[in-house]
């Protein structure tokens, strides 16, 4: 008996100091400074605990019963404490104030913990045994929590699974002591039902556990998320910071609104002012429709079929007021067929012929996208192209990533393509490269449409010199059966990053 | 030795530790499935054919009768056509042809039910392979299609808890460990430049000492005592032959590293594995096929043959017999001599996926083996998918029953229901995936007997398999069988043989 107390102690001790790390942890990793998220959550936590200390002079009878509702109270808030913030992260305006509201009622609840059980305890023990004891194995569990924390449980759990984990525990406690103090209690029986319903609530967190941390995951972003969604396909975030908007995918940055203008007038205007009269365009992945917005400043353009495999992309840049504003609404235009499927099977069944191809696809960072940058590929591509049409391809830095811009650059030669490779730089990525194909060679366009903000047709014939540290080297082209871009990437931005 | 045993202890295990923190799956799920085609059955129909003989049956002419449809059977009809030579007709028992390039469909893929792959072929080799290759469009102006070719990444092995990507064990493998991969690899390319282990076999094949010891013999022999290659060896032997390699042949063994040097990176795969090539000759030849024809019974009569199954006789004037060797005694009159044809009971499944579990480590590839697993892993059906996203597929997975003794292991297969292949199966894969029972909708088994011959210890030279493999008079076998193991390229060389042989007969 004595034994299975001080163990109830122990584990009430763990749990409160988990919530606790769990609160600092998250406060650290989504807002950053982590020494001042630490030491507010930890000094915020401790003057709870004194509250609850306080406050706990207030019970005065059914000791028992009141502990236990402690018990499941904390254990419902602490173990979904963690999904809470996260979601409200992703979804709200309102972390900070959640993240203290929680850490104020949790650690109240905790604070009324020790006091309460010292109480129930003190006809058993002499008082200089119980408070020896009790403090003891109290400041056992914090020892025992804060090793498992940052050694176990955050690399294996994870900080959701973690949380919902001890709010299971704090909810065990509470049930053994329903059957301990059995006879002390009033209302055991429904305590009792009670703390079955918390187990299986926390025990359905837990098997749902992934789907909260994929709904909000805990991807760093330096900026205020002002949009995040997990789609089918990706997780789709949208960052703000002042008048900079970025798009992540898969925590990916895709574009930053101060610079695309560069990205997008590179990957369209080279290629497409090129070929007089262009009727036709396909842009295949790009569904943001910023480089549909380029195309349309063509007037001859009859038609531009988009081809994105994610339909919410597609739906959340023709719908958002301030996206739509940032692809000067093209999504809704008249002319833009969109088609939400995989590219690769769709240019297969399809036989349309196309003016102008603009190719934006996500960077070969696994074998499943690395298909798109196949010899396989831009064969099929080159089906679709007229006589005269032209390709251009989003083909990742040539600087960062040497060997894997040359060796798409090889590939696209292999797949019988005449290619022109050329690179820009884009603030927020660095240098960036693409490939211009077509059946034959390639002359710069005289004439750019109006109302560029980055490219003159005098300066187009400059984005296609590579300085020494971007010339070509040599690469294998990629094939579907033997995807050498994917290995080439890989070791690249590795080292990079590294 | 060890036997095949279930796995549920592993599996309670698992359990155990998962319910302690919540993790369990979803009680009660229903997984769907059966046994499938379960021909092992025809040998037992075949023993109790005495009432279906005594019936007298009109007879029908022909020139010459193949039976059985496996890839043999259909390469000879192949070559038969390709002649102009069309007064035949090839008896399959089954419902449909492929034998062991059965294949299946279902709303999410087509998959294989054994044979899924065909090397690509060493340079300047295996000329009939490449003829068929490029009626098929497979091979277009000396270039192998790149569609058709197994896409990247080709194979990936569990080891230690983590997918790694090549078959070779790297993980926590040491410096003796590499130092034999090395060695092994240069004494297979010395095996390579010696001609002897050749495509098909017969071209190059001369007695050799090295069949009368088993492969894990020769390996000691040589000092090759790194667990992780005999790892290698074991799951090569098993994967090809169906048996422990230390039931194999070193021969043999030493024909599947030193035999191949293809010329580009394969091999040949497709979604329903060799039934597309099955599909494909079946457009050209299916007017020669008829299905459920079992054949009871051949026997000479005057110069020519009566075949006779529950429908028709045939009178021919010759027969190719393109099934498992080891039923002709069952059937062929007078019976011929086919000791040492031993053959390797397999078990294979379907299993179509809702989701892909979670993976740990390298991307799923299209061969994925659990290292000291007693299965040989899985193959994904929808790998040569060129979608980026695959929410649903189907994995084949691969047993060779290599254990226990092949009658011991057959009579595992009869006494075993599907629920225990069902719970054998998950609980296998589990290892590599621990949550494979939440995306697993349905797991279609097949049993298979007498799956494939095998190249035990002596075989391969011995005076049966030759007897058999020789090309005399009217009635001669085409089977992968007559070269002691079973590959696509043997069972095709050994069908067109046997096509050329009966046309050179009949013709002269």
């Amino acid at each position: 008996m004595t034994a299975v107390l001080f163990l109830s102690v122990f584990l009430i001790a763990a749990c409160g100091l988990i919530y606790e790390l769990i609160a600092g942890t998250l406060a650290s990793y989504l807002l950053g400074d982590s020494v001042l998220q630490f030491s507010t959550v930890i000094g915020g936590y401790l003057f709870a605990m004194g509250i609850g200390s306080g406050l706990s002079r207030f019970i005065r009878s059914d000791l028992v019963s009141r502990f236990v509702t402690i018990e499941l109270m904390v254990g419902l808030l602490g173990g979904f404490s963690s999904a809470l913030l996260f979601l409200s992260f992703a979804y709200t305006q309102s972390f900070r104030l959640l993240l203290y509201l929680l850490v104020l009622i949790i650690g109240i609840l905790v604070g009324l913990e020790i006091p309460l059980l010292m109480r129930i305890l003190k006809e058993r023990f002499a008082f200089h045994d119980l408070v020896a004891h009790v403090l003891t194995f109290d400041y056992l569990g914090a020892l025992g929590a804060s090793l498992l924390f940052p050694l176990l449980l955050v690399p294996r759990l994870g900080l959701v699974r973690s949380a919902i984990l001890f709010g299971i525990i704090n909810a065990g406690v509470a049930l053994w002591t329903t059957f301990l103090f059995g006879q002390k209690m009033r209302d055991r029986a429904r305590l009792r039902l009670v703390s079955f319903g918390v187990l299986g609530a926390l025990g359905a967190g837990m098997a749902g556990a992934d789907k909260i941390a994929d709904t909000a995951d805990s991807q760093l972003y330096a900026d205020e998320v002002i949009f995040a969604r997990t789609t089918k396909y990706q997780r789709i975030v949208l960052t703000k910071w002042k008048d900079d908007v970025r798009l992540f995918l898969s925590s990916h940055l895709q574009f930053s609104s101060r610079d695309e203008h560069r990205y997008h007038e590179a990957l369209v205007h080279p290629g497409l002012a090129s070929i007089p009269g262009a009727r036709r365009v396909l842009v295949l992945g790009g569904g943001d429709g910023l480089a549909v917005r380029e195309i349309l400043k063509y007037p001859a353009v009859e038609s531009v079929t988009l081809v994105d495999l994610d339909p919410e992309m597609t739906k959340l840049f023709a719908t958002h007021p301030y996206l739509r504003n940032l692809n000067a609404n093209a999504l809704n235009s008249p002319k833009v067929r969109i088609i939400n499927e995989d590219a690769f099977p769709w240019l297969q069944k399809n036989d349309e012929m196309f003016d102008f191809v603009a190719v934006d696809f996500p960077d070969p960072t696994n074998f499943s996208l690395g298909k798109l940058y196949t010899t396989a590929f831009y064969r099929l591509l080159k089906r679709h192209i007229n006589a005269g049409g032209m390709a251009a391809v989003q083909s990742t830095s040539p600087l960062f990533a040497r060997q894997s811009y040359w060796c798409i650059v090889e590939t696209m030669k292999q797949a019988g393509l005449e290619v022109h490779p050329y690179h820009v730089y884009v603030p927020s990525f660095g240098e960036w490269g693409f490939v211009l194909a077509g059946h034959r060679k390639w002359e710069p366009p005289q004439q750019l449409p109006q109302g560029l903000r980055f490219l003159t047709a005098a300066a187009i014939p400059s984005l296609f010199l590579f300085p020494t540290d971007m010339q070509p080297v040599e690469a294998e082209p990629n094939r579907l059966n033997d995807q050498v871009l994917v290995r080439y990437y890989d070791r690249e931005w590795k080292q990079i990053v590294h | 030795m060890e036997t095949d045993r279930p796995l549920s202890g592993s599996r309670r295990r698992f359990l155990g530790a998962a319910a302690l923190i919540g993790l369990t799956p979803k009680a009660g799920r229903p997984i769907a499935g059966s046994f499938v085609n379960d021909d092992h059955l025809f040998g037992h129909e075949l023993r109790h054919r005495g009432q279906c003989l005594k019936r007298p049956q009109a007879a029908r002419r022909v020139s010459a009768v193949i039976v059985g449809g496996g890839i043999a059977g259909l390469s000879a009809a192949w070559r038969f056509d390709k002649r102009r030579f069309r007064d035949f007709v090839l008896l399959e028992a089954a419902a449909s042809p492929g034998g062991n390039s059965r294949w299946g469909e279902n709303s999410v893929s087509a998959y294989p039910w054994a044979a899924h792959y065909v090397p690509v072929p060493a340079r300047r080799s295996a000329p009939l392979v490449r003829e068929l290759m490029e009626e098929l469009g497979v091979l277009r102006e000396g270039a192998w299609a790149e569609e058709h070719l197994c896409h990247s990444p080709q194979e990936r092995l569990f080891l230690h808890g983590r997918w790694q990507e090549h078959m070779e064990p790297e993980i926590a493998a040491g410096a003796r460990d590499r130092e034999q991969y090395q060695r092994f690899a240069e004494r297979m390319e010395r095996f390579r430049r010696s001609n002897e282990f050749t495509i098909p076999m017969e071209r190059g094949a001369r007695p050799s000492p090295l069949d009368r010891i088993s492969l894990r013999r020769w390996l000691l022999d040589n000092g090759f005592d790194s667990p992780y290659l005999h790892w290698l060896a074991d799951y090569s032997c098993r994967d090809d032959y169906g048996a422990l390699s230390s039931a194999t042949s070193a021969w043999a063994g030493i024909h599947y590293f030193a035999a191949r040097e293809p010329e580009d990176r394969g091999p040949l795969v497709w979604p329903e594995g060799n039934g597309w090539i099955v599909r494909r000759l079946l457009e050209k030849l299916g007017r020669y096929v008829r299905t459920n024809a079992l054949v009871y019974h051949i026997r000479p009569e005057g110069l020519r043959y009566r075949v006779r199954t529950e429908e028709f006789d045939y009178l021919a004037d010759a027969v190719i017999f393109a099934a498992p060797v080891f039923l002709a005694p069952y059937v062929v009159e007078p019976a011929p001599e086919v000791k040492g044809f031993e053959y390797s009971p397999w078990v294979t499944a379907n299993l179509t996926l809702e989701r892909w579990p979670k993976t740990n480590g390298a991307e799923p590839a299209w061969d994925n083996v659990i290292y000291d697993s007693p299965s040989l892993g899985y193959v994904v059906a929808t790998h040569q998918s060129l979608k980026t996203r695959q929410e649903k597929t189907v994995w084949t997975w691969y047993h060779a029953l290599a254990y226990a003794p092949p009658a011991e292991s057959r009579r595992l297969l009869l006494e075993t229901d599907w629920n225990y292949w069902k719970e054998f199966i998950l609980d296998d894969l589990a290892r590599a995936h621990p949550d494979i029972r939440q995306c697993v909708r349905s797991i279609d088994i097949m049993r298979m007997g007498h799956a494939m011959v095998r190249p035990s210890v002596g075989f391969v030279f011995s005076e049966p398999r030759r007897a058999v493999a020789r090309l005399n008079g009217r009635f001669v076998y085409a089977h992968a069988d007559l070269s002691g193991f079973s590959i696509f390229e043997e069972a095709q060389y050994r069908g067109v043989q046997a096509a050329e042989h009966v046309l050179r007969v009949l013709g002269g």
